[in-house]
């Protein structure tokens, strides 16, 4: 029983970790004002280029690396489009899922069928990996577990202990205020839609190097998504990313270990949904719910500089 | 605010069709001259690269662009089950096509429907059971296979806890897994199997998270039944972990993802399979399909045991294989290596020489479903299979 829930802790914290990260790049963008529903397909772009730079070189750092620059560099066209054309941003982001799947499909396709030889691998720190349960869970996981917990620790910080936040959160809240305090709004933006695309590239590579080690088209299946979902659920606070993150991992994982109890897999299959709508009815409820409920003000709006 | 969430969910909900519509041509430009071409369409259920059950299906497809050169395709890859004829539509009424392949049981009632609406096309959907005048049915059926993955899977195993992650509950899966259980039992009548479903046929993530589940619980052998090579992977990861976990391959050659992990697997060869439907449709032989259904086994060749193309079983277990006696009712004593290659020979020469599903066969409930002696019809086998044998420790699935 004791290696039952060890084993559902330690998948329940690698399934949330791409979802962690994808989930603390998009709070970053929605907290900027803006939506960016390309998360997808900047995940599986990220995937892609994990894995065809890990292939080739044989490290797998430096796929990292290339999928976070790749997510940044493909999120610039959705800023692009969004901050500097001021087009609608719900079209912009989902044709940069189409655009993000299209090439990493095509990218990937010689690579289909040819697994890695050496992947992330995972990562034992000494004495504490031998704390029962919570070592194996917590001290003993791959770096991109530790990568994305010191990230959100390092994103929640910013956001809210710094000048950095502040400024990023009154370009979301009040784009106007934030321009005559001087801040340069659209470089902002930009910036922040970047971060949101490299963290995505991050989760996609960690799908395709140390979650697994292939390439598959689709392989993201739908957590770009699930990470959109979940910015809701975090109602825009990396904090709360975390819980989000580690829930639907955790809600994903015991459906399998739950069958064998006659309980409807469909019925399980339904359940992180379904905790959203409960965690949104919960907060829509109270009074005090509603008021942090609220998304940044200028969510999904275009700014015209000097307009009134 | 409100708007916009209204919209997104409207636009996520048409993006899965959008995606899903991502049709590709294939097709030669420069056809003109010579003979005539046939227009194939082949409908997939996943994307063509996931290196499983539909990129089975594409390498089968190349094949038969290469061996006939009068046939030229276009495929259209995920396509949804339950939703095909839309697909179907845009094959017949744009692209032309003459005959169109659905290739997922799923797609079955779309192609009864489909082939209603089209009479001047044929049709031709894989692993179903409805026919009509210009739909016929095709498989290569790996049951056999299955049986054989069993005898070796019940040797090897230590735990006797034997674990499958199953996509859904319908005659196919069932076939193949209580082909594979009693296999494992013949050789290892202590043994159960253990399935997990996971309600997809494309779901790496699902598979992954469904084959962590059975090692939890102490499963030491995983089959399955999804489109990609994750099960492969896992058991790969706990063995360079330490812990002894085997997997068998499905479809495709996936001996790469695991080369220490898979100990074997089933292998199908569409390719010939699509060459002789295609070769009947030009002799004319497809004039009235209710009765046609290219059921390939063994003994066609259209399928195979191993996870790679050059060996039937890893060689790293050979010897294990060739080592373990076992006391078998009709050898005598016998290593189970030479179990499975006698078994192998026998189903080659055909199901009435050996068969699996030679009765008698009990289900979960310990009710007789092929009588003592008797060979089930493939009647029973393809449409009426929808029970575990007995020695399977998960019940059936809930709905």
């Amino acid at each position: 029983m004791l290696e039952i829930i060890t084993s559902i802790l330690v998948r329940t914290v690698v399934a949330g970790t791409p979802l962690l990260l994808g989930t603390l790049g998009e709070v970053i963008s929605e907290r900027a004002g803006i939506l960016n529903l390309g998360v997808e397909g900047m995940m599986s772009l990220g995937a892609a280029t994990g894995f065809i730079v890990t292939f080739t070189t044989g490290n797998p750092w430096l796929g990292l690396m290339a999928a976070t620059i790749a997510g940044a560099l493909i999120s610039v066209i959705h800023a692009f489009v969004t901050v500097s054309l001021r087009a609608n941003q719900v079209v912009s982001g989902l044709a940069l899922t189409m655009l993000g799947l299209g090439l990493s499909g095509l990218w990937g396709k010689p690579y289909i069928g040819r697994p890695l030889t050496t992947k992330m691998h995972a990562i034992r720190i000494p004495v504490l990996s031998d704390i029962p349960v919570i070592g194996k869970v917590l001290f003993y996981q791959d770096p991109y577990f530790y990568l994305s917990v010191a990230l959100g620790i390092l994103v929640w910080f910013l956001m809210k202990h710094t000048k950095v936040g502040i400024t990023v959160r009154s370009v979301g809240e009040n784009p106007k205020a934030a321009e005559t305090l001087g801040i340069n709004v659209a470089r902002v933006k930009y910036l922040c839609v970047m971060a949101g695309g490299a963290f995505a590239g991050m989760a996609g590579a960690h799908l395709s190097t140390a979650y697994s080690k292939s390439w598959i088209e689709g392989m993201t299946s739908g957590r770009g998504w699930i990470v959109i979902a979940l910015t809701i659920f975090a109602l825009w606070e990396p904090s709360r990313a975390f819980v989000g993150a580690y829930v639907f991992g955790g809600i994903f994982v015991i459906q399998y270990v739950l069958q064998p109890l006659g309980i409807s897999p469909n019925l399980l299959a339904m359940l992180p949904y379904a905790t959203t709508l409960g965690v949104l009815l919960f907060y829509g409820m109270s009074k005090k719910g509603k008021r942090r409920m609220s998304a940044p003000a200028t969510l999904g709006e275009p700014y015209i500089r000097g307009s009134r | 605010m409100k708007k916009i969430y209204a919209l997104l969910l409207a636009l996520m909900l048409a993006s899965g069709y959008l995606f899903a519509s991502g049709g590709q041509d294939t097709a030669a430009a420069d056809d003109q001259g010579g003979e005539e071409k046939v227009k194939v369409g082949f409908v997939y259920i996943g994307p063509a690269g996931d290196f499983g059950w539909t990129y089975a299906h594409e390498q089968g497809r190349l094949y038969l662009e290469q061996q006939l050169p009068w046939v030229e395709t276009i495929t259209v890859e995920s396509v949804p089950e339950g939703d095909a004829v839309r697909f179907i539509d845009r094959m017949v009424q744009q692209q032309k096509c003459d005959v169109i392949f659905t290739t997922s049981f799923g797609y079955m009632d779309d192609t009864v429907q489909a082939a209603a609406k089209y009479p001047d096309t044929t049709f031709f959907h894989c692993s179903g059971f409805k026919r009509s005048p210009n739909m016929g049915t095709y498989m290569g059926d790996m049951y056999q296979i299955y049986y054989l993955n069993g005898l070796i899977s019940g040797a090897l195993t230590e735990t006797d806890k034997i674990g499958y992650v199953a996509a859904f509950p319908i005659p196919e899966l069932f076939r193949h897994m209580n082909a594979f259980g009693l296999g494992i039992k013949e050789v290892n009548p202590a043994a159960t199997v253990n399935v997990k479903w996971t309600y997809a046929w494309y779901g790496p993530d699902k598979a992954r998270e469904a084959a962590e589940a059975l090692v939890s619980e102490k499963c030491d052998v995983l089959g399955f039944t999804e489109d990609t090579p994750t099960v492969i992977e896992v058991a790969q990861e706990h063995m360079e972990k330490g812990d002894t976990v085997y997997a068998l391959s499905h479809y495709s050659p996936m001996q790469a993802y695991g080369e220490d992990a898979t100990i074997t697997g089933q292998l199908t060869d569409w390719g010939v399979i699509y060459e002789q439907v295609m070769k009947d449709y030009k002799a004319g032989k497809t004039a009235d399909l209710s009765n046609y259904d290219l059921l390939w086994l063994m003994k066609e060749n259209a399928v195979e045991l191993g996870a790679s193309w050059d060996e039937k079983i890893n060689g790293k277990y050979v010897d294990a294989l060739k080592a373990k006696m076992i006391d078998h009712a009709e050898f005598g004593n016998i290593s189970v290596y030479d179990l499975v290659m006698k078994r192998y020979d026998q189903m080659k020469q055909g199901r009435e020489v050996f068969d699996p599903f030679t009765g008698p066969i009990y289900d979960q409930n310990g009710n007789m479903t092929v009588a003592e002696g008797e060979i089930a019809s493939i009647g029973h086998l393809f449409g009426e299979m929808m029970y575990q044998v007995d020695n399977f420790a998960t019940p059936l699935p809930q709905n």
